[in-house]
């Protein structure tokens, strides 16, 4: 047996004519963890897809355990010992953990009756091995996204993986889960498992990965051990050319107050908020997933009722809402986390997409005018370069890229005074986050004041001219840019009892 | 387009075979439509006798009203079984009302309108500010009104028709009041849907409803307004076909409420909602009611009608299956 788990040799694929992958070639050890990094549509995904069995390589051949692998369906495969977890996980939220974790292999008696005492049993023994305390009997539903994802991995055990891929598993981790994730990797390395480890989080593959291969363009750029690479290098291998990594900055005074938050708590864990909102600033919102951020964001745009409160424009306007219609009309817009299924209406076409929160400027007596609906749809296009075949295009036909640039747009379209961007860079690469924080700052330039919540403490220290930090749905303390640090921020944002404390 | 991206690539106007299947799902069922109509003329050359036109085209005017509101509670991904409660409903109040006098016609349409109205009301309320899937809440609400009014009747219908609503069974060549209220209606509404903040607001809200709300539109509003459309829409189909029997029948309309769902979805109407349009539902009408019509001109069973009917929606359906571009 050769002294590779797994080598995926010469693998090409395209789609209707198109090269996805050229010749791409990969080798991994047992027990090591090897980083996958590329640009969005670099083909990462499609690599893995073909080891998963979800897609047929045109060309090349895929060796595991030291034997060539030929037309196994994905069961097959999964029961061979590879187990992929993908960034949308795959579990039914109104079963348990356990009935999760065995689903489709569950323990029976003889006569095919489920063994549900097996069944806790193994999959408190799972979770045992991965150093989780968590209720097997919890219905999925009840569990953090982090919880879930943990689940997943212990799914993977108990299919008896060997080699585990993951799916930028941290894009919804944070902190002390991240490191609970890392953990549990280290251990599972221990065990002699391979991980390939997707990310666009390059610190965590220089923290975790042993080696590291990079993609661009559906071609394979280099594979190198993880202590011949720094940062620079890395990101000059992903994106083809040096890129400036220092985030842009521009120098403004404070600008007048535009929004004030008092005392602001919804239905949800938010609780007690308070903030200042200046005009032509970044303010940024750092914590950890579930800390109350989105909740806030929410909240801020009238999207959930406050239970108490206020939120009022600041100056002689002293607006206030209590609807995103009237958010809107005011001059504050929410970009929400989850563009595609918040954002963005994939069934329609990109015209309506934009001009919708802007109808009543778009129409006369509620009939459409379709010069000033071109004008706005052009204007549009041409900001944001957005790339379509045409404006009556389906939203889904266009690259995610471009479905981001559209749910900007729509936003943007509405001039707003204020913009909340929760996180705008998630899952997207280096390149396009660079484009990203070019628009942050040019909507500071003409006044617009953002609020940004992100995960990513890098991003929040680098663009963010203050930051407040959320834990257990307070706001628990503030900092200025020039003071922050990463390490000060995680302190705040899992100090225990933060909440408790105070009730 | 770069090699970079293989998805945008992939269903980039550039690829053919989506090109393709997108082609097949939006011009489909006209090029069913054109090809039932050819084969007609092989098979049953009498459907093109101007009394056998005019006669469908009555029909289809029936069926076509209802399926204008049925479109457009389909396109905010919702649905209404309870049009067949309002078309008995509404047979019994103009008889009840007018007792056969034609001078009461417009009061009893009138209160027929509202009292349809509120059953749309009804609806809308249970689905959106209860949270009742609109399968059931519809489903409950036909039983209800279908109760209610035999109820009130004692199971015996009292009154008459009066007898100028007859005058929807007579044909000017092959147009007629029917036709007419059906081509007018469908005018109005895909103006409404096409060219409106209003339609833009359906599509929207059918389309995605949390990025509806979060764009700032009323979507319980929408969806509430959508409801009562319909099953005022209903009450003009129940109108034209209480003055089509000329008496109160306790069966009367059955199966239109299922057979304007198929015509819909036929139509590329999707079950889901955001995608679809009256144009579609023309057509789809059309296709059910010359299928009836033909096989009735060929002598054919009714259980092979219904075999006929179908396995035309199934193949509907998954004709508009390929125009998806998610694995």
């Amino acid at each position: 047996m050769s002294e590779y788990i797994l080598e995926m040799q010469n693998i090409s694929k395209s789609f209707a004519g198109v090269q996805a992958l050229k010749d791409v070639s990969i080798r991994c050890r047992p027990g090591r963890v090897y980083g996958l990094v590329g640009e969005n549509g670099a083909g990462k995904s499609t690599l893995m897809k073909i080891l998963a069995g979800a897609y047929r390589a045109d060309a090349g051949e895929i060796i595991y355990k030291g034997q060539r692998r030929e037309g196994l369906s994905a069961g097959e495969i999964i029961d061979s010992g590879i187990s992929i977890i993908y960034q949308e996980l795959a579990l039914v939220p109104r079963m348990s953990v356990a009935e999760n974790i065995f689903l489709g292999r569950e323990p029976r008696h003889a006569v095919g009756v489920l063994n549900l005492k097996a069944l806790h049993q193994g999959a408190a023994a799972l979770l045992n091995r991965l150093g989780i305390a968590l209720d097997t009997n919890l219905p999925v539903s009840e569990l953090t996204v982090a919880q879930r994802q943990l689940v997943e991995i212990a799914k993977a055990l108990s299919q008896n993986a060997d080699l585990i891929v993951m799916d930028e598993p941290s894009a919804i981790l944070a902190g002390s889960e991240l490191d609970q994730l890392f953990g549990i990797i280290e251990s599972l390395v221990e065990q002699g498992v391979t991980i390939i480890y997707i990310s666009h989080r390059l610190d965590e593959v220089f923290r975790i990965a042993d080696e590291v291969t990079v993609l661009k363009d559906g071609e394979l750029v280099d594979t190198r051990p993880i202590d011949q690479l720094d940062r620079q290098t890395l990101v000059r291998l992903m994106v083809g050319r040096p890129l400036d990594e220092i985030f842009p900055r521009t120098e403004h005074e404070q600008g007048e107050l535009v929004l004030v938050a008092e005392d602001v708590s919804t239905d949800t864990i938010l609780e007690g908020a308070s903030l200042e909102l200046y005009k032509g600033e970044i303010l940024g919102i750092a914590g950890m997933v579930g800390s109350g951020r989105t909740e806030l964001a929410r909240a801020l745009f009238g999207a959930d009722p406050l239970t108490s409160g206020t939120i009022t424009l600041a100056g002689d306007k002293g607006a206030s809402w209590s609807n995103p219609a009237q958010a809107i009309e005011s001059g504050l817009v929410l970009v929400p986390e989850d563009r595609k299924s918040h954002g963005l209406f994939t069934s329609l076409s990109v015209r309506v997409n934009i001009t919708l929160p802007i109808l009543s400027r778009v129409t006369r007596f509620g009939i459409l005018q379709s010069q000033a609906e071109d004008e706005v749809v052009e204007e549009a296009k041409v900001r944001l370069s957005i790339v379509m075949a045409s404006a009556d295009q389906e939203a889904q036909y266009l690259s995610g890229g471009n479905q981001q640039k559209v749910v900007l747009a729509k936003w943007l379209e509405t001039h707003p005074a204020i913009v909340i961007l929760d996180e705008p860079t998630r899952g997207v690469d280096v390149g396009a986050k660079f484009e990203i924080y070019k628009l942050m700052r040019q909507l500071n330039d003409r006044g617009i004041a953002i609020v940004m919540i992100s995960s990513e403490l890098p991003e929040v220290i680098g663009m963010s001219d203050r930051i407040l930090v959320m834990n257990d749905g307070r706001i628990v303390g503030e900092v200025a840019q020039e003071d922050a640090t990463e390490a000060g921020i995680i302190e705040l944002a899992t100090m225990a009892g933060a909440k408790a404390k105070v009730s | 387009m770069s090699v970079a991206k293989p998805y945008e690539s992939a269903t980039s106007v550039g690829d053919w075979p989506l090109r393709l299947r997108l082609f097949v799902a939006n011009y489909g069922v006209y090029i069913a439509l054109v090809a039932l109509l050819l084969a007609a003329t092989v098979l049953t050359p009498r459907l093109y006798d101007v009394n056998t036109i005019a006669v469908v085209m009555r029909q289809a005017s029936q069926l076509g009203i209802v399926a204008i509101g049925q479109t457009l509670i389909l396109l905010v991904a919702g649905l209404d079984l309870s049009v067949g409660g309002i078309f008995l409903m509404t047979s019994i109040v103009v008889a009840d009302v007018t007792n056969g006098r034609d001078e009461l016609v417009i009061p009893a349409i009138l209160i027929a309108l509202a009292l349809g109205a509120l059953v749309g009301l009804g609806n809308g309320v249970l689905v959106t500010k209860r949270r009742v899937p609109p399968f059931v809440a519809t489903l409950g609400m036909l039983v209800l009104v279908k109760g209610a009014t035999q109820a009130y009747t004692k199971g015996v219908p009292g009154g008459f028709v009066p007898d100028i609503l007859g005058i929807v069974n007579q044909s000017w060549f092959v147009l007629s009041i029917p036709l007419l209220l059906w081509l007018g209606l469908n005018a109005v509404f895909i103006f409404v849907l096409r060219r409106t903040a209003y339609g833009r607001k359906v599509y929207a809200v059918g389309s995605n409803i949390e990025a509806a709300r979060l764009s700032g539109i009323s979507v319980d509003g929408i969806r509430i307004s959508v409801y009562i459309l319909g099953s005022c829409l209903a009450v003009a189909s129940g109108v034209v076909l209480t003055g089509y029997v000329g008496y109160v029948d306790r069966f009367i309309g059955t199966g239109l409420e299922l057979d304007s769902i198929a015509a819909a979805i036929v139509g590329g109407t999707a079950f889901v909602g955001g995608r679809g349009g009256l144009l579609g539902t023309i057509a789809g009408v059309l296709i059910i009611q010359i299928l009836s019509t033909m096989a009735v001109l060929m002598g054919l069973d009714i259980e092979v009608q219904f075999i006929i009917k179908g396995l035309v929606i199934l193949g509907a359906v998954t004709l508009y299956s390929l125009a998806n571009v998610e694995e």
